[in-house]
This record gives structure tokens, C-alpha cells and sequence, in this order.
């Protein structure tokens, strides 16, 4: 029976057939699932990443309030004692005090002043505003102070302002 | 990928940008600053500077310093320097090299490729010419785009349909006016003006001429014009020119700016912006004519123009803004920083060509209001806050608030009111079968998920039985913008009395659980209490249950206060008493009743009890179900 043999063949390639679309369609189920856990996995570390970005603005704003209003609770009682100065009739004594004050405070958070008069020019802390030509310096030395610089720690609070000097004899 | 950064490369600072997650962010350099000043420096000692550095030092080494090197590109012209010559190309490339440098250590990686900008009137020998110096550079340079256009894509221009636009860029030095239409996302210039000779500083200038001649006129002395005092009156005008874009009046102050005959003078001056604007005029008004010409070259009406952008720092000043106003008829925008839009721009130019900026990126919501649940008093207690990136998950623990509730109600708010009722509530369910437990004991974790669809599922479980209960509610951040701005409105105009009711709320429930815990002490500790301490407990216990039951509440912060004191009184006398006990059963050790607890490390069991109770205080006490 011709007919027989062929649906028996036709069932066994049938039934492998099937067995495979059933496993492939079952990975694909898997796939689909994983896939769906791993997208919503993304979109929350993606949202969370988002929402961090969003704290940590907040928080360097809090930050820069919390240092804001430790200085300036230095400053005001600096401000009161100035008033204070400004009233007595001799201050010097007064303001001697103030100004070691003063002092303190900066030596506290490693503000340091940068001697500059006589040095040579150094353009890692120094900013020169204008050059003059005299006969009583060496080339590139630094004849007055403009404004004074300060370090902070090893960095570079504010350069000083400098005039800088030129020698009259090497004008070309 | 590697990041592309966008380069403003300009005639006295160049500035750096390039696309994070989307948003642009400015490189700072090495110094710090958020620009890089456009200048070159070779030293005696034979070292190369470029930027701050060669600044500084560029009054001390004329011979040795290139500036504004922009102003020569494109040309021939050479530049003899210590020997050796250099083109244009290479001089601007030093400046890019140290931007490509200072942006890799800001970045962390290696930065190869760039956008960068230029003027709209550079021709094709100066385009190339800065394509070569950013090869120099050794960046790829991927495109080269006009500075006007970087500054309207910073404005998201590209995005609408065809239209004119005017870009108004007032520099420290120079002036540039460009007009351009745009469509299908390509820019076309119409027309460029300008004036090389007129800038920001010119107005500095003219502020330092004024504040010598009014302290002349005090004085009767002139202001000299030593560096010193030149570059105190400088700083102090470029300081007031700034606070009077903000303030309608500001005090320039310099004491001891010189001494007359052993007689120190103080500089005092008090500057209006009307003054300002007077002094300043001449100036604005002479960037009118170069507008007026760019209308003329295209063939325009100021009515043509649909939109008008802002660039550079001088346009921060009202004056310049409303003269730009009065040229085009239009008010300018100015909402992206005016010295740093050009850069941005670039920068958003490279974020396309990257895939930084994306059509096909993720574009997550936010939480449009604050989602929170109802807690006793009815006080609505945020869980996820408004503009919350979504999906995300938040859960925060409650407990009960009465002893032996079995039941919770949680309650969906949704807004940004402090009480519970002023809210929109978005749904509620009920938690049951909790054990029955003393107030405070049982532990609920209420959490709120919404998923990228904004669909909230709310869950409440009982951590102690494991019994859940749960909610779905859809559409949890779409709102309309009118509803949005509404709410926003509501709680901002109430702000005030929301706040009080909240504090009214928060002092009857700070009662409450001090009656609860006074009542368990006294029944736990009731033989370790004196009988005076005893009775003071009582009789402060039956005033403040009193105080709770009428609505004055003045009189139960009184009571709670005083309930407070006695409490502490009567802690004090039991520990006095055991401090004396123990003296007495260790004699000669001499630990001092005065010795103080704190700092000393302890693991015994009354640590951890000590620190349960905070905690349970801290907790949300939750509905009013019992």
C-alpha cells in the first residue's frame, strides 16, 4: 500500500518537523521573556542613572550652601568686630588683633601668600599687567605688586598682578 | 564610539563642549575655567604656553606672543617668533591641541574627532585652513560648521520649520550680525555684518573714564594712572557692569585707591543702571548700522525675522537686548548661556554625528507630580517625587497606628499639597489579617513601581505575616499640562497654610505616640518610678489625653512639652538611682553618676532597644483604621 507508506513518511518528517517548530517556538517564548526582562532591566538602570544625575545636582547645590554659610559665618563675625573697630576711638590696637585674625583663619584653610617682589617672572602663579624699561633690574624681574596672588594648598588661588621690568640696555 | 567634542574656536577665547547622556556639557581646562584664552606663548627658555598661561605672561613677551591669530587665518602671511615660522594653521592648532588635551583629562579618554566652528563670512581658504589646523592638531576634524548656526542649533532651531533668523553675536571685542534661513534642517546665510572694532571692552573703557572723572570732580585730584590703580578701577567697572545686568543701582567702592598729600582718598561711587545705560549708549547704538546693512544685503524687513539669538557676554547687558529688541522687533532668545551657545552648539552638531543625540534614543518620562500615600492625621507621605525619571521603584515601611489594628487603608495621592484631601487620589485598597500587635510593632512595606508604560502598581505587605495586597492604576504620568500646571499653581498659592495645617497635623500625632510610649513606660518601669515621679507622669499623661481631645493646638504642644519634662525628670531620677546602687556595689572603682555614655562603644541589649525606638518613632504611623 503505496498510499499508507507515504502519509507514514509524510508523518515522520511531519512529526520531527513539529517537535522542532515546538522547541523553536518555545525559545522563542524564552528569548521574548528574557528579552522583555532585560529591556525593562536597561530601562530602570537608564532611569535610575537619570534620577541619580537629578540627586547629585541637588546635592552639590546643598553643598555649595553648606560652604557658602561656613564662610560666611566668618565673615560676619569679622564684620562685627570691624564695626567694632570703627568705633573706637583709637582702633589700631584693635584692628592689630582683627587683622591676626584674619590671618588665622586663612593659615587654617592653607591660604598662602606668594612673595613676589624682586623674583623672576613665573607665569605658573604670576599674571603681568604691564612692563617697564629701567637700568636697576635684570630682565624679567618683578619691580612692583599690583594685586597680591595666593596659593591654596599647592593650587593657584589668584595669580599676583605684577609689573614686570625690563633692562633699558637690551632694547633691541 | 569615542566622544566628538564640539570647538568654538574664537578670536580671544576658544570653548569646548561635548553631549553627556544626552545633555551638553562645557570642558573646563586645566585651570579650571570653562574656556581656553586663545593665545600663544613661546618663552626665552624656549618652552611653548598656550592659554592662561601665555596670558599671563604675554605683557613680559610681546615678541613672543601670538594673539587673535584667528584674524590671519586663511592667509599667507607668516609668523616669525624666536626664530622659527609658523602659519596660522599651526598657531591655531597649539590652541587646539591644548583644548584636545585638557578635554581628554576632563573626559577620561582618548577625544580624536571634532566639530568645529567658524565665522559665517570666513571663505573657503580660511574653512580649510582651520580644518588643517585641527588635523595639525591631530584631531578629525568632522565637520566645520558656522558659529551662527551653532548657536541656532543651541537653540533647537533646526527642529522647526522654515524661517529666518538673526544671530546676534557682541563679543568682548567684536561685533557679528548673521542672518540666515532655514529649512529641512539646513542653514543658509543671507547676509553678515559686523564690526571688528566694537566690544564689550570698549564699555569697560568708557565705565574707567567716567569713575576717574566723578572722583576728579570729588577729589579735585586726578585718579592716577599707575598699573595699580588702573587695575583696581578695571576690575571694579567690569564687576559693576555685571551686577547692573541684575540690580538697577550698585555702589563701586575703593578704599585707599590713592593718597594725596599724606591723605589716604577712598573711591565711592554710586552707579544706576540709567547712568550706565547713558555711558554705555554711544556704544550700542553703533551696533545698529551693521544690523540695518545684513537686513539691506538680504532683501529683508526686520518683520522677516522670526527669531533672534543672543551671543556673547555683552549681550547680557538689558541695554544691548532692548536695542536688539527695538532693530528686529522681536524679543531675543537668551535662554542658553550666551557665552558658552556657540560651543553647545557645535557640541550637539558632533552628538548628532555620533549617535550622542539620537532620533531612536530612549526619551524616559518623568513623574509629572509627587506620588504618596495617606498616613495618619491625613498627611499624604511622598514615596516617588515629582520629576522622577521612570520606571523606577520606591517602598518606605510603615507601621500602625493604634494597638491591635488589623486593617491598613492605603491610600494613592497623587500631587504636590502636604495634606492627603488636597490631592488627586489616584485609588485605594485595604491590607487585613495583620496580627493584632501594639501600635507601631507591625511593619507594612508600602512600594511603588511604575513600569515605562507609567502604569503604578502599588503593593502593601505585611512583613511579619507575608500577607500582600496590590493596585494597578494606568497612566500615572500622563497628565495634561494644564492639570500639571495647575496643581503646581494650587500648592505654590497655598504653600503657606498647608504648611501650618501640616505642622498642626505632625504635633497632634507627636502627642499621640508620646501618650502611647508614656503609657507603656509606666506600666513596664511602674516599681523603678518614685511615687512623685509617678504621679507628676499621670497627672501630665491625663492633660495632654485631654489636649487631644479638643482642637487647640498651642495647648497640646504645651502639654506634649511638659508630658516631655516630666518624662525626662523621672528617667533621670531612676538612672541617678542606679548610678548610686552601683557605687555601692563596686566601692573604690568611683564610676562617676557624671560620667557621660557617649563615644563609648556598646553592644549590650539596651543599644540595640535604644536604637528600635528611634526607629520606631521615625516611622510613618499609618491611617486611622483600627
Amino acid at each position: 500500500m503505496p498510499g499508507k507508506k507515504s502519509t507514514d513518511i509524510k508523518k515522520s518528517v511531519q512529526e520531527p518537523s513539529q517537535n522542532k517548530i515546538k522547541k523553536l517556538e518555545e525559545t522563542i517564548q524564552q528569548l521574548t521573556t528574557e528579552l522583555d526582562e532585560k529591556n525593562d532591566k536597561y530601562l530602570r538602570s537608564l532611569a535610575d542613572y537619570q534620577n541619580y544625575q537629578k540627586r547629585m545636582e541637588k546635592e552639590l547645590i546643598c553643598r555649595e550652601e553648606e560652604l557658602k554659610k561656613r564662610y560666611l559665618l566668618e565673615l560676619l563675625d569679622f564684620q562685627e568686630l570691624l564695626k567694632k573697630a570703627a568705633e573706637d576711638t583709637n582702633p589700631k590696637e584693635g584692628l592689630r588683633h582683627l587683622i591676626s585674625n584674619f590671618e588665622k583663619f586663612f593659615e587654617k584653610e592653607c591660604v598662602t601668600y606668594i612673595d613676589c617682589k624682586g623674583k623672576p617672572f613665573d607665569h605658573t602663579c604670576h599674571h603681568a599687567v604691564s612692563l617697564v624699561e629701567t637700568d636697576d633690574c635684570h630682565d624679567d624681574t618683578i619691580i612692583d605688586e599690583v594685586k597680591k596672588g595666593y596659593m591654596i594648598g599647592d593650587k593657584l588661588l589668584r595669580p599676583s598682578q605684577v609689573v614686570v621690568g625690563k633692562k633699558k640696555t637690551n632694547t633691541p | 564610539m569615542s566622544k566628538i567634542i564640539g570647538i568654538d574656536l574664537g578670536t580671544t577665547n576658544s570653548e569646548a563642549a561635548y553631549i553627556e547622556a544626552g545633555k551638553p556639557v562645557v570642558i573646563k581646562s586645566a585651570e579650571g575655567q570653562p574656556y581656553f584664552p586663545s593665545v600663544v606663548g613661546f618663552t626665552k627658555t624656549g618652552e611653548m604656553l598656550v592659554g592662561e598661561a601665555a596670558k599671563r605672561q604675554a605683557v613680559t613677551n610681546a615678541e613672543g606672543t601670538v594673539q587673535r591669530i584667528k584674524r590671519k587665518m586663511g592667509t599667507s602671511e607668516k609668523i616669525k617668533i624666536r626664530g622659527k615660522t609658523y602659519t596660522p594653521q599651526q598657531i591655531s592648532a597649539f590652541i587646539l591641541q591644548k583644548i584636545k588635551k585638557d578635554a581628554e583629562d576632563f573626559l577620561g579618554e582618548n577625544v580624536t574627532d571634532a566639530v568645529i566652528t567658524v565665522p559665517a563670512y570666513f571663505n573657503d581658504d580660511q574653512r580649510q585652513a582651520t580644518k588643517d589646523a585641527g588635523a595639525i592638531a591631530g584631531f578629525n576634524v568632522k565637520r566645520i560648521i558656522n558659529e551662527p548656526t551653532a548657536a541656532a542649533l543651541a537653540y533647537g532651531l533646526d527642529k522647526e520649520g522654515d524661517h529666518k533668523i538673526a544671530v546676534y553675536d557682541f563679543g568682548g571685542g567684536t561685533l557679528d550680525v548673521t542672518l540666515m534661513e532655514v529649512g529641512g534642517g539646513v542653514f543658509e546665510v543671507l547676509a553678515t555684518n559686523g564690526d571688528t572694532q566694537l566690544g564689550g571692552s570698549d564699555m569697560d573703557q568708557a565705565l574707567v573714564d567716567y569713575i576717574a572723572k566723578e572722583f576728579q570732580k570729588k577729589h579735585n585730584t586726578i585718579l592716577p594712572k599707575d598699573p595699580k590703580t588702573l587695575q583696581r578701577t578695571l576690575e571694579a567697572a567690569e564687576i559693576a557692569k555685571m551686577e547692573l545686568s541684575s540690580t538697577l543701582q550698585t555702589d563701586i567702592n575703593l578704599p585707599y585707591i590713592t593718597v594725596v598729600d599724606g591723605e589716604p582718598k577712598h573711591l565711592e561711587l554710586q552707579l544706576t543702571r540709567a547712568k550706565f545705560e547713558e555711558i554705555i549708549g554711544p556704544i550700542v547704538q553703533r551696533s545698529r548700522p551693521p544690523c540695518h546693512q545684513a537686513l539691506k544685503d538680504a532683501k529683508l524687513k526686520a518683520s522677516d525675522i522670526d527669531h533672534v539669538v543672543l551671543v556673547g557676554g555683552t549681550t547680557r547687558i538689558p541695554l544691548v537686548q532692548k536695542t536688539v529688541e527695538e532693530i528686529f522687533g522681536k524679543k531675543p532668545k537668551r535662554e542658553v548661556d550666551p557665552m558658552e551657545c556657540v560651543s553647545i552648539g557645535a557640541a550637539i552638531q558632533a552628538g548628532v554625528m555620533s549617535g550622542d543625540i539620537d532620533k531612536d534614543i530612549v526619551l524616559l518620562d518623568v513623574t509629572p507630580l509627587t506620588l504618596s500615600v495617606e498616613t495618619l492625621g491625613g498627611v499624604a507621605t511622598s514615596l516617588i517625587d515629582r520629576n522622577t525619571t521612570v520606571p523606577t521603584k520606591k517602598s518606605k515601611v510603615f507601621s500602625t497606628a493604634a494597638d491591635n489594628q488589623t486593617s491598613v487603608e492605603i491610600n494613592i495621592l497623587q500631587g504636590e499639597r502636604p495634606m492627603a484631601m488636597d490631592n488627586k487620589s489616584l485609588g485605594r485598597f485595604h491590607l487585613d489579617g495583620i496580627l493584632p500587635a501594639p501600635r507601631g510593632l507591625p511593619q507594612i512595606e508600602v512600594a511603588f513601581d511604575i513600569d515605562v508604560n507609567g502604569i503604578l502598581n502599588v503593593s502593601a505587605k505585611d512583613l511579619g505575616t507575608g500577607k500582600e495586597q496590590s493596585i494597578r492604576i494606568s497612566g500615572s504620568t500622563k497628565l495634561s499640562d494644564s492639570e500639571i500646571e495647575r496643581m503646581r499653581k494650587e500648592a505654590k498659592e497655598h504653600e503657606e497654610e498647608d504648611k501650618k495645617r501640616k505642622e498642626k497635623v505632625e504635633i497632634r500625632n507627636n502627642a499621640d505616640s508620646l501618650v502611647a510610649s508614656t503609657e507603656k513606660t509606666l506600666q513596664e518601669l511602674k516599681d523603678k518610678f518614685s511615687s512623685e515621679d509617678k504621679q507628676s507622669l499621670e497627672n501630665a499623661l491625663k492633660e495632654l489625653r485631654e489636649a487631644l481631645t479638643g482642637d487647640d493646638t498651642d495647648r497640646i504642644k504645651e502639654k506634649t512639652d511638659a508630658l516631655t519634662q516630666a518624662f525626662q525628670k523621672a528617667s533621670a531620677s531612676i538612672y541617678q538611682q542606679a548610678a548610686q546602687q552601683y557605687q555601692q556595689q563596686q566601692p573604690g572603682q568611683g564610676a562617676a553618676s557624671g560620667d557621660s555614655w557617649q563615644g563609648h562603644p556598646s553592644d549590650d541589649d539596651s543599644t540595640i532597644n535604644a536604637d528600635y525606638k528611634v526607629k520606631g518613632e521615625k516611622k510613618k504611623k499609618d491611617d486611622k483604621d483600627t
